[in-house]
């Protein structure tokens, strides 16, 4: 299928892909050009085993005042307290976990959208913590976010085309016309039509409309892209369309996602690697086969065996956990999770547990991950049999690749 | 989705959007409004040329003639002045009043309650505690002041109005800006890099105009009322100047011998601020594109 449209009235190479000085101004305009580069740049840059991304012990914090005049501190909400990662080009890497664990905040903090507390965020070994000005310019153009409610991620009052076309005026990519080429490739690329450029987002469903969110994230061919939930607003079967729209798209622009959610399902269909935060801290990290198949992790375990199941008389063999989350602004000594952990021994209350190795590239944040026994292997890879049924749906909807 | 689908989808482009100002018409009142609108200012740009008579022409012999008396369709005033010729000046004054007093200060206004909603963590504190000093003052104090530093006049009443306006505006705009900046496409826009003035300008701005319109319009009304008043307190358009709150005050006097002295104006002002109103609903809601078919 090609990029370009073969829609009769227009001539076929699209903005200014056909001309004849390729200028960097031209990335954006000529589709199939650039799209070329893109691949060969992913050829090329796979020999280096320099991650796209990497984060290192990143930390936000945000002080807790009280008083209206003289505000002095009365704690610290620890949202995001020594997250470490890496994501490499064309890769899915997920993160899961419960609302208020630090997902949201450390995609916000990948992206620079707020200011980090300590740690170190590098794109292809660039620390962008410090950029400002150009340099972080060139940031936004390289990574991009796609928002969980369609609804509140797009201006009401810019039609769909100019929503679209925005990124690249802003970053001065291609003339009027270019552009308005762009927005109809790209209207295209994600299942859209070209005359939706004139239409307002409210004219739109869920579903069209996290398409127009992924159109304009792409306007300007990121290399990373933050999901930050962007299929749980959606109806089941809308699920299935918007997450292998993201995999057909992740293909042909080797783009890199860091995909958070907390539908496993979607996870298991989405991810090659799956990373579990709890209380602003992953505490583990594995290849998504190990994860599912082998989760180390008590909290982990406890994550996957919550998953609903649709058989009653299978519903009470797992224990879920006791107890709320912790707040953040009191995290337990030692182990965090160390207050609802049914393995807790005196170890846990004291000491921090490491992040122990326990095969290739699977760390796990537990004292006793090496020893823990090992979990009855669930149907469907540990997934209960309602999320398997919804994982065959997304499955059946993909296309051949 | 498939590219193949996209010619014949491409076909079914549906018509060009009607413009702003045919959205506007389509509601007849909104018609009627900017007529009127269209009419009033028509008539105080061109009042030298369409008033009968001179506004400071007075007549002791024609005193509070009723309207209806021969060469006198609305009658006359107390100092025996053609009450038409006086409304055309009166609307001159009070219109500039209304448009550059709600314009100005709303303006400035708006401008800083963006600004307090977007630098929230730098400005919102500086900026809103100087609107509430402004607010602890009453226009007719301001007024007072003014007039105590530039004089008595129209000028001193607008720039009084105006600065009045500034401290209700900035309060509105910033409680509509704080809930759209909480909203995904502004961080989306911060994640496109853009700067913030065009952030302000094309995302913040436009998703508070509501708000902005609906003050705009009660207020407008309001700064001809507080007009009058500052003109009754003697802060305002000096006698023998027309100004319709100052015509309707004048004829409060008369208003058992002469009732049309103090109600021909007021009914004017009614009426001005009426389309006013309406008109500005109309267009709030004709630049909405969620309220399009």
């Amino acid at each position: 299928m090609s990029s370009v449209a073969p829609s009769p009235p227009q001539p076929s190479p699209a903005g200014g892909g056909g001309s004849d000085t390729p200028s960097p101004a031209q990335r954006g305009g000529g589709g199939t050009a650039a799209n070329g580069t893109r691949a060969a740049a992913r050829e090329g840059g796979s020999h280096a085993a320099k991650p796209l991304l990497a984060v290192e012990n990143l930390v936000k914090h945000y002080p807790v005042r009280r008083g209206l005049i003289l505000a002095r501190q009365v704690g610290t909400v620890r949202a995001v307290d020594g997250v470490s990662f890496t994501l490499n080009r064309g890769e899915t890497l997920a993160l899961v976990g419960e609302s208020g664990c630090g997902k949201s905040t450390t995609a916000r903090l990948v992206l620079r959208l707020i200011e980090p507390s300590a740690g170190r965020v590098a794109i292809e070994g660039e620390d962008i913590t410090s950029l400002s000005g150009a340099a972080l310019r060139r940031l936004r153009r390289r990574a991009q976010i796609i928002f969980q409610d369609p609804y509140a991620s797009l201006n009401p009052r810019l039609s769909v085309g100019d929503a679209i076309a925005e990124p690249m005026v802003v970053h001065g990519i291609g003339d009027a016309a270019a552009r308005a080429a762009r927005v109809r490739e790209l209207l295209g690329l994600v299942g859209l039509a070209p005359y939706h450029a004139d239409r307002y987002p409210h004219e739109f469903s869920g579903g069209q409309r996290q398409r127009i969110g992924i159109a304009r994230a792409l306007a300007v061919q990121p290399e990373l892209v933050v999901c930050d939930e962007p299929v749980s607003a959606l109806d089941v079967s809308i699920q299935a369309q918007v997450v292998n729209l993201l995999k057909e798209l992740q293909l042909r622009f080797g783009l890199a996602y860091l995909f958070i959610a907390h539908d496993l399902a979607v996870v298991k269909h989405m991810a090659d690697r799956v990373a579990v935060m709890y209380l602003g801290r992953i505490v583990e990290i594995a290849e998504k086969r190990a994860l599912f198949a082998a989760p180390r992790h008590p909290y982990t375990r406890a994550l996957l065996a919550a998953i609903p199941h649709p058989d009653p008389s299978r519903r009470g063999q797992v224990t879920p956990l006791g107890g709320d989350v912790p707040s953040p602004m009191a995290i337990p000594p030692g182990c965090r999770f160390h207050t609802r952990c049914p393995h807790a021994a005196e170890l846990c209350r004291t000491q921090e547990p490491p992040a122990l190795e326990i095969g290739p590239g699977h760390l796990a944040a537990c004292h006793f991950a090496a020893t823990l026994p090992p979990v009855a292997a669930a149907p469907g890879g540990g997934l209960s049999s309602l999320a398997a049924k919804r994982l065959a749906l997304f499955a059946a909807g993909r296309p051949a690749a | 989705m498939s590219a193949t689908t996209v010619p014949s989808a491409a076909e079914a482009v549906p018509p060009k959007r009607a413009g702003l100002l045919a959205r506007l018409l389509k509601d007849p009142a909104a018609a009627l409004a900017l007529v009127f609108v269209v009419l009033v200012v028509a008539a105080a740009v061109l009042a030298p040329v369409l008033a009968p008579s001179d506004p400071f022409d007075n007549d002791l012999a024609r005193t509070m003639q009723p309207p209806g008396s021969p060469g006198l369709p609305l009658g006359a005033d107390s100092q025996g002045r053609d009450m038409i010729t006086r409304l055309l000046f009166g609307l001159r004054v009070s219109l500039v009043m209304g448009v550059v007093a709600t314009g100005a200060g709303g303006a400035v206004g708006a401008l800083l309650g963006f600004l307090a909603a977007f630098y929230q963590r730098w400005l919102d504190g500086p900026i809103m505690r100087l609107m509430d000093m402004m607010l602890s003052f009453p226009a007719i104090l301001v007024g007072l002041a003014i007039a105590a530093i530039f004089g008595p006049g129209v000028f001193s009443v607008v720039l009084a109005l105006s600065i009045s306006t500034v401290p209700l505006m900035a309060r509105i705009v910033r409680g509509s800006a704080l809930v759209v900046m909480r909203l995904d496409y502004i961080e989306a826009a911060r994640a496109i890099g853009m700067s913030d003035a065009r952030l302000i300008w094309r995302h913040l701005a436009p998703n508070c105009l509501s708000g902005i319109f609906i003050f705009a319009t009660l207020r407008f009304g309001q700064v001809i009322l507080l007009g009058s008043a500052l003109s009754f307190l003697g802060l305002g358009a000096q006698p023998p100047v027309a100004e319709l709150g100052a015509m309707a005050s004048e004829g409060r006097n008369f208003l058992f011998f002469a009732p049309h002295i103090a109600v021909i104006p007021c009914v004017l002002i009614f009426f001005v601020v009426l389309a006013f109103n309406v008109l500005g609903d109309a267009l709030r809601d004709a630049l909405d594109p969620r309220l399009r078919v």
